[in-house]
């Protein structure tokens, strides 16, 4: 009788467990994260990246990047070295102005793949518009209840082919996340590491990106001056893009 | 200079205002070279001191002021020191319309290597066609641009040289250019008049297609036509290859200068294979590497073009440029180049 109570009692929680999977909306929990980490749907703010190598600071970059919405991206690179580059993205369609062929150049998503923060990672962060979501799994990830999503790339503009990502169950802010190339290469992963509130509303300021093929390698991104900011459409046309 | 300097003090300030934002930067490059099998008299050596400081100043949406100078200061036997005005323009937003005034550099090609549409570009050498030490110069032109979503619709009158010295092969031209981004291809279509008669038109195009491949092309017709084809690939490790083909009447206004009136129709290739930070070797993550070939099909002639460079810090950047030509030494659009291997080595510096 005893073994027959267990019995259903564990199978009574199966069922639930399963039930509260087949309910978590895994698309809505993705939107959720990407307000989680961006605050807004519009915005300006300064990204500095200092890349590290076998734990030694060998070098730093700052960009400043507007965002409108979930389609379009402008990021001004303001470091000595690229001072004058500007990326323009607008969907699937992205180009880069070089200061020294005075003209903004069409690229191919590949080519935002550089470095150990690519592009991407800089302008590509509202993840439910580039990917569909399943939900996987729970489990506890640095040290917090995290829901497990697998993201599969559903545009051709996506920065990688797959994420599997950790969100907390509280709020669904981002915690961890790996990165995959077609070829199934996990190719990065990051932590999340600090978020502030401001206005109510909370957003990412700090966030660690790992190489994993070269694994001495990490770099670190730092969001500041953040400001939610009504931006105009004229900003984001690939003919006026070095107009800062 | 001294009318540009204070052109800059006088309007600088009458612009400062809310929401004003300036951005400069300063790069210094030296750069020695050396000629081997130089069949011309002359040094076989050079240095090559630039100096390059730009300036611009935004306030608000609506005014943008920006300069971009080139101290060059050559040693090739004799010593020479001139200043280039790359660029000083002033940007006015009425409306939904740009206006721009002053020196600008516009390209509106979308070859890599060659362009037939781009009738107010720097002129543009496929050898070198990044401009790898900066030192294009604008066109003096009055221009209006008016944008609305995916529609832009440029209207300019580009001067032939009215502070500058008239250059050679430059006229006053009046052009139009409509460019729209629809089913992904982003599109231009030029017509424009120029000084002495000649009228324009072309159209130009790049499409991306998957996640690795760009395709170009341009139309032109001035006189007789001509037509430029390219793409780009790229693969997952950041290989990213150019390959070119393009085709010029035989008319003053296409003909490269290196050829003679009745050299007839001629043929280009271009293949340039590069690779940006070479992450892949250890100790090479700095480093980025690109080898070119430009060809004349007609007459055989062709240049190899290696560049190597090497980031160090956030601040230095040393490089090593490599071209050598081939072909007959006499009737050959480049065998006739007066060298059989060029190097230049150089460091710069930017703040």
């Amino acid at each position: 009788m005893s073994n027959q109570l267990v019995f259903l009692l564990l199978a009574g929680a199966a069922g639930a467990a399963a039930a509260t999977i087949s309910n978590i909306d895994a698309q809505a929990l993705l939107k959720q994260s990407d307000m989680e980490r961006n605050g807004s749907e519009s915005y300006v703010v300064r990204v500095k990246i200092r890349n590290y190598e076998a734990g030694k600071t060998d070098e730093e970059h700052l960009y400043g990047v507007s965002q409108k919405g979930i389609e379009k991206t402008h990021v001004e690179f303001l470091s000595p070295r690229e001072k004058g580059r500007f990326l323009l993205m607008l969907g699937d369609d992205m180009w880069i102005y070089l200061p020294d062929t005075s003209r903004p150049v069409r690229i191919t998503p590949l080519e935002r793949l550089a470095g150990d923060a690519s592009n991407g990672d800089i302008a590509r962060t509202n993840y439910a518009y580039d990917y569909d979501a399943v939900y996987l799994r729970t489990e506890e990830a640095a040290g917090v209840p995290c829901h497990v999503l697998e993201l599969n790339a559903k545009r051709k503009g996506s920065t990688y082919h797959r994420i599997v990502y950790w969100v907390r169950v509280s709020d669904a802010r981002p915690v961890k996340a790996d990165f995959f190339l077609t070829s199934g290469k996990h190719i990065k992963s990051a932590t999340f590491d600090e978020y502030r509130e401001d206005g109510g509303r909370t957003r990412l300021v700090r966030m660690t990106i790992y190489d994993q093929i070269r694994k001495n390698s990490h770099s670190v991104l730092d969001y500041s001056n953040y400001e939610a900011k009504e931006l105009p459409d004229k900003l984001f046309h690939q003919g006026r893009v070095d107009r800062f | 200079m001294r009318a540009l300097g204070l052109l800059i003090l006088a309007i600088v300030p009458a612009l400062a205002g809310e929401g004003s934002e300036t951005r400069y930067s300063l790069s210094v490059t030296d750069e020695g070279e050396f000629a081997t099998g130089l069949r011309v008299p002359g040094a076989d050596n050079g240095n090559l001191l630039l100096v390059e400081p730009s300036f611009a100043y935004k306030s608000g949406d609506r005014w943008r002021f920006a300069t971009s100078l080139a101290g060059v200061t050559q040693t090739q036997g004799d010593t020479h020191a001139r200043v280039r005005v790359k660029e000083t323009y002033l940007d006015v937003t009425l409306g939904d319309v740009d206006f721009t005034v002053g020196k600008r550099i516009l390209r509106w090609g979308t070859g890599y290597a060659f362009t037939a549409t781009g009738i107010l570009d720097p002129p543009r050498m496929a050898t070198d066609p990044t401009d790898r030490l900066s030192l294009y110069q604008g066109r003096e032109m009055v221009k209006a641009d008016w944008v609305e979503g995916k529609h832009d619709i440029t209207v300019a009158w580009a001067s032939a040289g009215v502070l500058d010295t008239r250059r050679p092969g430059v006229y006053d031209t009046t052009a139009l250019r409509y460019n729209v981004l629809a089913a992904g291809f982003d599109t231009s279509v030029i017509v424009a008049h120029q000084g002495g008669g000649a009228n324009f038109a072309g159209a130009n195009f790049t499409r991306v297609i998957g996640t690795a491949v760009e395709l170009h092309g341009e139309f032109a017709w001035r006189e007789a036509a001509a037509v430029l084809f390219g793409g780009k690939y790229t693969t997952a490790s950041g290989i990213t290859t150019i390959a070119e083909f393009y085709t010029t009447p035989d008319t003053a206004y296409f003909r490269s200068p290196g050829l003679p009136a009745s050299a007839g129709r001629q043929h280009y290739g271009y293949v340039r294979i590069a690779k940006s930070r070479v992450r892949e070797r250890p100790g090479w993550k700095e480093w980025d590497v690109a080898a070119s070939w430009v060809a004349n099909l007609n007459d055989g002639s062709h240049v190899a073009v290696f560049d190597a460079g090497r980031r160090f810090g956030n601040h230095f950047y040393t490089y090593g440029h490599a071209q050598a030509p081939a072909g007959k030494h006499r009737g050959s659009e480049y065998g006739a180049i007066p060298y059989s291997a060029l190097t230049s080595i150089g460091v710069t510096f930017q703040l």
